[in-house]
């Protein structure tokens, strides 16, 4: 019998590895409490636990569309429907019929040492874990500077920088969505940022960014083969970094009322890879360059009541040669690309055909917000893309223009920890084979956040 | 382009000017108006809240990052009560020599004994903060050991011009706790009586002159007031025989006065803060009108 003697040591060990409990006496007395002070874990970091919090986004959407039908839809010159190219890793807000969970945030933030501040949001979808924000800030640069290093978002125009939960809308301005996607522009870089030692606000800021936006910029190039002569076509190589963006931005108090303009430039090389599109794949490489320029007033009731106006105008310039698969069919207008000169430097490419492009497009937002009680608030949104010019191989294009959509919204906030919003959009800029298909929606959608989360700027 | 450089310049040269004068940025009024009193001519003071709003939603202005980014030194009150607006703005200056660590930054809360200390907190009980209660600035006691922080805190920064602060100070607290001995004999008759506030903002006012807070119109602290609370409240004042209801300046005062047409309780509307109300333009004028609207004189 071997294993008596195993499990009377093991047993033995086992008894005398979890120490032996005292009885308690019932009463604690000073000498306890100092006693279990002075054996209390002394490595415990839990003093420097960083701030964590958590955002969720739930929705209800109702829409007088059917769901495939919807996700066909496109914005001429701007959007293509069914769109699965590289980077665009999840959907936008509120796209099903019926629930969404839109998104789960997490967010830790915390000084790093007495020169360094660390901030990253995890952007959670139901199957994917994403950083969405990453990046160290600077604690101690003097002379008023700032430096941000890391992936964030950009702090082009004046909602760009605003995580989705502090939008007062359930989704981003039209504008944001065709120019910089879903999420705006979010990039790897630095940003260095000055505030004028002025006695009104002046704040100038410099970016220089990757630039990978898939609508506005991207770094990579597509192998392309000439569909004419059956030869690689060379693209000019991407500087990497390749997009800069600049910025300032001022304000003035007149009384309760606080006005804030911004201006934002932003540009760099363009490389869009639709290639693997289903229908009409396309890319495109070129030149991107986008001005933004923004405006707020809010004008203070109370404490906790205030009427605000908040608009911005965006216009982007591309200009560059788009790309044609050479089985989608060519427009009669399409040239030939630029034929390689250089070695065969490129795996078998894409047969394209080339042709000139340019692409003047703008448009802008305008939203109205009242918060009528410390709880309420109604707003009502103007989305207006007003300008859609493309110009292909030297012919204007057709395009239709005057693309439209109008918002309203209220919004019930129990706490500043929670918010329910109900929101109509008279959607009028999606199209459908050409033919404009107005749909109306309706989303219901519940915010909330736990733990230590940092208040929010102007 | 030339024009607005020399514009900037000018601008520039305007702050210079305040160049030897200590630039101090403060949360609130009433630590401005001690500040000016201990500084006297060496110090520029501003203040970023109004008086009349809510002083844990105050609305963080563009405005607020120019003065904090020029600022040498910044007061705070603390325990959080900052903690909804101060943190962005404060970010945003990109003035290091005033983040808390520094010796450009004092925060009040730590030199007193706060109430309402929760080892325990959850957002399920409303705005609670986990070091007390943030309203300190309503025991008169407390303003001494203000004005000594901040004589201590100018003398840190320029200690070739303390024997001034010093001198300040002592004027101050001379005529302080004069005034102090006459606000509490006037509220003498009051020592004993209940009374019902909206918020628990004047905790620490009652407190020292002896005046029970039976109960707060919030159910809980930051969440508006309830139709099955106001029913409570109203039993409560029933009760125990209370007279006055205790209403801030930036709260709707309708709940208390539909507990006063059900009562036939008062409603004291009582300053917090400099700016309050008109009458209060100062430390000193913050009192009288609070002893003076509860006392009725």
């Amino acid at each position: 019998m071997k294993y008596k003697y195993i499990i009377i040591i093991l047993g033995f060990l086992l008894l005398s590895y979890f120490p032996h409990l005292p009885a308690s006496t019932g009463q604690e007395s000073l000498s306890d409490s100092r006693e279990s002070a002075a054996t209390a874990d002394p490595f415990s970091q839990k003093k420097f636990l960083p701030n964590i919090s958590f955002i969720l986004d739930f929705s209800y959407v109702r829409r007088d569309l059917d769901q495939g039908f919807f996700e066909a839809l496109e914005i001429p010159g701007f959007i293509h429907g069914h769109s699965h190219h590289e980077g665009h890793s999840h959907a936008g807000f509120n796209a099903d019929k019926g629930f969404n969970l839109n998104y789960g945030e997490l967010v830790l933030s915390s000084a790093v040492d007495p020169y360094f501040d660390l901030f990253t949001a995890f952007h959670l979808s139901e199957s994917s874990f994403e950083i969405e924000e990453a990046y160290i800030e600077s604690r101690s640069l003097p002379y008023g500077f700032r430096l941000k290093l890391g992936r964030f978002l950009s702090g082009f125009g004046r909602i760009n920088s605003q995580h989705a939960h502090y939008w007062d809308f359930s989704d981003i301005p039209l504008v944001y969505r065709v120019f910089f996607g879903d999420h705006g522009l979010l990039e790897k870089g630095i940003q260095l940022n000055w505030v004028a030692p002025t006695a009104f606000y002046l704040g100038l800021g410099v970016e220089c960014l990757q630039g990978t936006n898939e609508n506005s910029f991207g770094t990579k190039n597509a192998a392309l083969t000439d569909a004419g002569s059956g030869e690689p076509i060379t693209l000019e190589k991407v500087p990497l970094p390749n997009t800069w963006n600049f910025f300032g931005k001022t304000s003035l108090d007149a009384g309760d009322l606080t006005l804030l303009a911004g201006v934002s430039y932003a540009f760099g090389q363009a490389r869009l890879d639709h290639f693997a599109d289903e229908e009409n794949p396309h890319g495109f490489t070129g030149d991107s360059s986008i001005l933004g320029v923004d405006f707020t007033a809010k004008y203070l009731l109370g404490s906790y009541t205030y009427l605000a106006l908040q608009g911005e105008y965006l216009y982007r310039k591309m200009q560059g040669t788009r790309f044609l698969v050479h089985e989608a069919g060519i427009p009669a207008a399409v040239g030939i690309g630029k034929v390689s000169e250089e070695e065969h430097q490129h795996e078998e490419g894409h047969e394209v055909v080339g042709a000139p492009m340019t692409k003047k497009q703008s448009g802008l937002y305008v939203q109205g917000v009242f918060r009528f009680h410390r709880q309420w608030r109604l707003g009502a949104r103007w989305d207006w893309l007003n300008r859609n010019n493309i110009t292909l191989a030297g012919t204007l294009l057709n395009l239709p223009g005057q693309l439209n959509r109008y918002s309203v919204m209220v919004d019930f906030s129990p706490t500043e920890f929670s918010r329910i919003r109900l929101q109509y959009n008279h959607n009028g800029y999606a199209f459908h084979e050409e033919e404009r298909k107005k749909y109306h929606e309706w989303v219901l959608q519940f915010n909330l956040a736990i733990g230590a989360h940092g208040a929010h700027s102007f | 382009m030339k024009r607005l450089f020399i514009c900037i310049l000018m601008l520039y040269g305007l702050n210079v000017l305040g160049f030897g004068k200590i630039n101090v940025v403060t949360t609130y009024g009433y630590i401005a108006d001690i500040t000016q009193r201990i500084g006297g001519v060496e110090v520029s003071v501003s203040r970023l809240a109004a008086g009349s709003p809510d002083p844990h939603f105050i609305t963080p202005k563009p405005s607020f990052i120019a003065k904090l980014r020029n600022a040498d030194l910044l007061i705070i009150n603390g325990g959080q009560l900052e903690i909804g607006w101060l943190p962005p703005v404060l970010l945003q200056a990109n003035n290091p020599v005033i983040n808390p660590g520094r010796p450009g930054f004092l925060s009040l809360m730590a030199l007193v004994t706060p109430l309402d200390v929760h080892d325990d907190v959850s957002r399920a009980q409303g705005d609670v903060h986990p070091e007390g209660n943030p309203h300190i600035q309503l025991d008169p006691y407390h303003i001494p050991v203000f004005a000594q922080a901040v004589m201590e805190k100018l003398c840190q920064l320029a200690p070739g011009k303390c024997e001034i602060f010093r001198e300040n100070y002592t004027t101050f607290e001379k005529r302080w706790l004069e005034k102090t001995a006459l606000w509490e004999q006037k509220l003498s008759p009051l020592k004993g009586t209940k009374v019902v506030e909206y918020h628990k903002l004047y905790d620490y006012f009652f407190h020292r002159f002896k005046i029970e807070v039976a109960g707060t119109l919030e159910p809980l602290p930051g969440i508006p007031p309830t139709s099955r609370h106001i029913a409570g409240i109203i039993d409560l004042i029933k009760k125990q025989n209370i007279t006055v209801i205790i209403q801030d300046v930036y709260h709707s005062s309708q709940t208390a006065r539909f507990i006063a047409g059900k009562t036939g309780v008062k409603v004291v509307i009582i300053p917090h803060d400099i700016g309050a109300v008109k009458e209060v333009t100062d430390i000193f004028s913050l009192f009288d009108e609070i002893v003076g609207r509860l006392t009725g004189s």
